[in-house]
C-alpha cells in the first residue's frame, strides 16, 4: 500500500530535524508543550520534517498506566499535533500509545506522520520486545502492515525500535518505494552498539536514507542513550547526535544521492525472490 | 563464552557517569533535598558515597557512621572519614551501642549466643537511624549493596539493603573494587577483607566459602544462563561448588522481593500490579 497525496510536487532535497528529547513519564500535556517548542525551533532552522522518539507523547515506561494514556488516532493529541504541524507548515513524526477505535483496551505502539494537510498516516510496531527489561507484548497488539506514505518529502516508511532487528520490515517498505526510512526508538544504554550497526546496515542493504531518533533520560532505571543519526544510502553517518543528553540537529536529505549508490552496489537489482519463499518455509519450522 | 576476569571489565568512565546520572535523576524526580547513606568504611559504602557526592555535590550527601562497641574498628572509621574528606561529603558519627543494649534488655527471648539474630538487630537498627535522618531532613536513602552479596542473599532482610535506591547493585564486588580504583578511592579500602560487621571477626569470603574473584565468575555464568557443568568445567572447580552458589542464589529470592500474598483479586500488589516506579 502506498498512500498518495496527489497534486503535491515532491522535493528531492529537504531538511530533516532529529529531536532527541527526554519526555516526562505519563504527562501528555507537558510533552506536547515540549514538542510544540521543538517544532518552533525546527521551523526557525527551516526544517521540513521533524522527528521525535518512540512514545514521545507519554514517555516509554508506563506499565499499567498505559490504559489511561492511550488515545485513538485521530484523537485529542493528534488534533493538537495537527494544529502544530499546520501552524509550522511542517511534517512531524512522533510516537504514542494508540487505542484501537473498535475496542476499549487493545493498544498499539504507533508512529504517527502528520503534515500541514493533517494526519498523513500511521504505523503499528510489528516487533514488540518482550525480553530482558521489555514487556511490550503484555500491552500492545503487533502491527501487520508496512505502509509507505507518498508525501511532498518523498516516500516515507516508519519503523519503531526493535523492528530494526528484522530486515524484512524495511525491505518491504523499500520495495514499496520508500526513500526515507524513519526509525523512532526508546533504546536503553547497553544496546547502543547493536543499533549503531543496524541503522547503517538497514540503510546500506536498501540503499535508502535512514533517520534514527532515540529517547534520552532515565525512566525506572533505564537510561536511554540518544545517539540519534541520519544515515545516507551508502551507510555514511550524515548527522550524529550526542549520547545520553538532549540534542537537536538538522541535516539535509538529498534523494539524488540514492542513484549512484544503487548503481554501485545494486542490492535491489540483485534481490532473489525465490529465497523469500524458502525463508517463510524455514521460519515456520524454527 | 569463556569465563575469565576480562568479562567483568567495563568502561569505568561510562559506568561512573551512568550511575551518577541515575542518582541525580532520581533525586530530582523525588524532590529530595539530599542523600543520606550508612558509611561503614567498607568498599561498597565508600564507593556509593563518592558516587553520590559526585552526582549531587558533597554538600548534599550525608554519610552516617554508626559504630557499636563489639565491632567498632578504628581503621574503618578512618577510611570512611578519608573518603568523606576526599569527596567533600558531610559525615555524622553516632554510637548505636546504647540503643542496641536497650533493645537487647527489652526482648524477653533475647539470646546473646545467637549471633546471627543479634547481628541482624544491628543492621536493622542502623536502617532506623538512616531513615530517621531521611524523614526529618527530606533526604533520599542510598543503599550500597553490590550484586555479589545481593544475589547470594548475603545481607539482612529489611536491614542494610533497605534503601530508596541502590546505585551499585548491578556491579559485582570485584567490579566495585575496579570502579573504586578508577574513582581514586584509596587502595587500602579495596584491599581489606570485606565484612558485614555483625559480630567481631566476621569475614564475608570465609562465610561465602570462596574468594569474590571466583564467586563473581560463577554468578556471572549463572546470570548468563550457563549450566552448572559448564561453569564448573570452565573454572576448573567441583560442580558441587557451583550448585551450592546456585542454590543459595535461588533460595534467597524472598529477600529480594516484596510482599508475597495469596492471589485473590483482579490486580494484586507485588504480583500483577504493574506501575512505573518513578516518583
Amino acid at each position: 500500500m502506498i498512500d498518495c497525496h496527489e497534486g503535491q510536487s515532491m522535493k528531492e532535497k529537504f531538511k530533516i530535524a532529529l529531536a532527541q528529547m527526554d519526555f516526562t513519564q505519563g504527562n501528555k500535556a507537558e510533552n506536547l508543550k515540549q514538542i510544540e517548542k521543538t517544532v518552533a525551533k525546527a521551523k526557525k532552522q527551516r526544517a521540513d520534517l521533524v522527528i521525535f522518539p518512540e512514545l514521545s507523547l507519554t514517555g516509554y515506561v508506563l506499565r499499567d498506566q498505559i490504559y489511561e494514556l492511550a488515545e485513538t488516532i485521530p484523537g485529542p493529541s493528534t488534533k493538537i499535533m495537527e494544529r502544530i504541524a499546520k501552524q509550522a507548515n511542517m511534517y512531524i513524526i512522533f510516537g504514542m500509545p494508540e487505542l484501537s477505535e473498535k475496542t476499549q483496551a487493545t493498544l498499539h505502539n504507533t508512529a504517527v506522520l502528520i503534515g500541514p494537510e493533517g494526519l498523513v498516516g500511521k504505523y503499528h510496531k510489528m516487533y514488540l520486545p518482550t525480553h530482558s527489561v521489555f514487556e511490550e507484548k503484555r500491552y500492545f497488539r503487533p502491527g501487520y502492515q508496512t505502509p509507505v506514505f507518498d508525501t511532498p518529502l518523498g516516500k516515507i516508511g516508519m519503523i519503531i525500535c526493535y523492528d530494526i532487528y528484522f530486515p524484512e520490515v524495511t525491505r518491504l517498505m523499500r520495495l514499496k518505494g520508500a526513500q526515507l526510512i524513519v526509525c523512532i526508538s526508546a533504546s536503553p544504554g547497553i544496546r547502543r552498539t547493536f543499533f549503531e550497526t543496524l541503522t547503517s546496515a538497514r540503510a546500506i542493504e536498501n540503499t535508502a536514507f535512514l533517520a534514527y531518533v532515540n529517547l534520552v533520560g532515565v525512566e525506572d532505571g533505564l537510561q536511554f542513550w540518544g545517539g540519534s543519526r541520519l544515515v545516507g544510502p551508502n551507510g555514511k553517518v550524515l548527522a550524529q547526535a550526542k549520547y545520553d543528553v538532549e540534542d537537536f540537529l538538522t541535516s539535509e536529505v538529498d534523494y539524488a544521492d540514492i542513484r549512484p549508490i544503487e548503481a554501485f552496489i545494486p542490492t535491489l537489482r540483485d534481490l532473489r525472490p525465490e529465497l523469500f519463499d524458502k525463508l517463510k518455509e524455514s521460519a515456520e519450522k524454527l | 563464552m569463556k569465563l575469565t576476569p576480562r568479562l567483568l571489565e567495563l568502561d569505568w568512565d561510562e559506568v561512573e557517569e551512568r550511575i551518577q546520572r541515575f542518582i541525580r535523576d532520581y533525586m530530582e524526580k523525588s524532590q529530595a533535598k539530599a542523600i543520606v547513606l550508612g558509611m561503614s568504611g567498607g568498599i561498597d559504602s565508600c564507593t556509593t558515597a563518592a558516587l553520590s557526592a559526585q552526582a549531587v555535590g558533597g554538600s548534599n550527601v550525608l554519610g552516617l557512621m554508626l559504630p557499636e562497641e563489639e565491632t567498632r574498628n578504628i581503621k574503618d572509621i578512618a577510611h570512611a572519614k578519608l573518603v568523606a574528606k576526599k569527596f567533600r561529603l558531610k559525615t555524622k558519627a553516632i554510637d548505636i551501642t546504647p540503643t542496641l543494649k536497650a533493645f537487647y534488655r527489652s526482648v524477653p527471648i533475647f539470646e546473646p549466643e545467637d549471633r546471627l539474630s543479634k547481628g541482624n538487630i544491628k543492621a536493622r537498627a542502623r536502617m532506623i537511624y538512616i531513615y530517621y535522618y531521611a524523614n526529618r531532613l527530606n533526604m533520599l536513602v542510598c543503599g550500597s549493596s553490590d550484586k555479589s552479596e545481593t544475589m547470594m542473599g548475603y545481607f539482612t532482610k529489611w536491614g542494610d539493603v533497605a534503601a530508596d535506591i541502590s546505585p551499585i547493585m548491578d556491579l559485582y564486588k570485584t567490579q566495585v573494587r575496579k570502579l573504586a580504583q578508577h574513582m581514586g578511592i584509596p587502595k587500602e579500602i579495596a584491599a581489606k577483607p570485606p565484612s558485614p560487621a555483625l559480630w567481631p571477626g566476621q569475614l564475608a569470603e570465609r562465610e561465602l566459602g570462596m574468594k569474590y574473584e571466583e564467586l563473581d565468575l560463577i554468578l556471572y555464568g549463572l546470570e548468563h544462563f550457563m549450566k552448572s557443568e559448564e561453569i564448573a568445567a570452565q573454572l576448573d572447580i567441583a560442580k558441587q561448588m557451583v550448585e551450592k552458589v546456585k542454590l543459595r542464589w535461588l533460595s534467597s529470592e524472598h529477600k529480594r522481593r516484596m510482599l508475597l500474598t495469596a492471589k485473590l483479586e483482579y490486580r494484586t500488589v507485588g504480583t500483577d500490579f504493574r506501575l512505573p516506579r518513578s516518583p
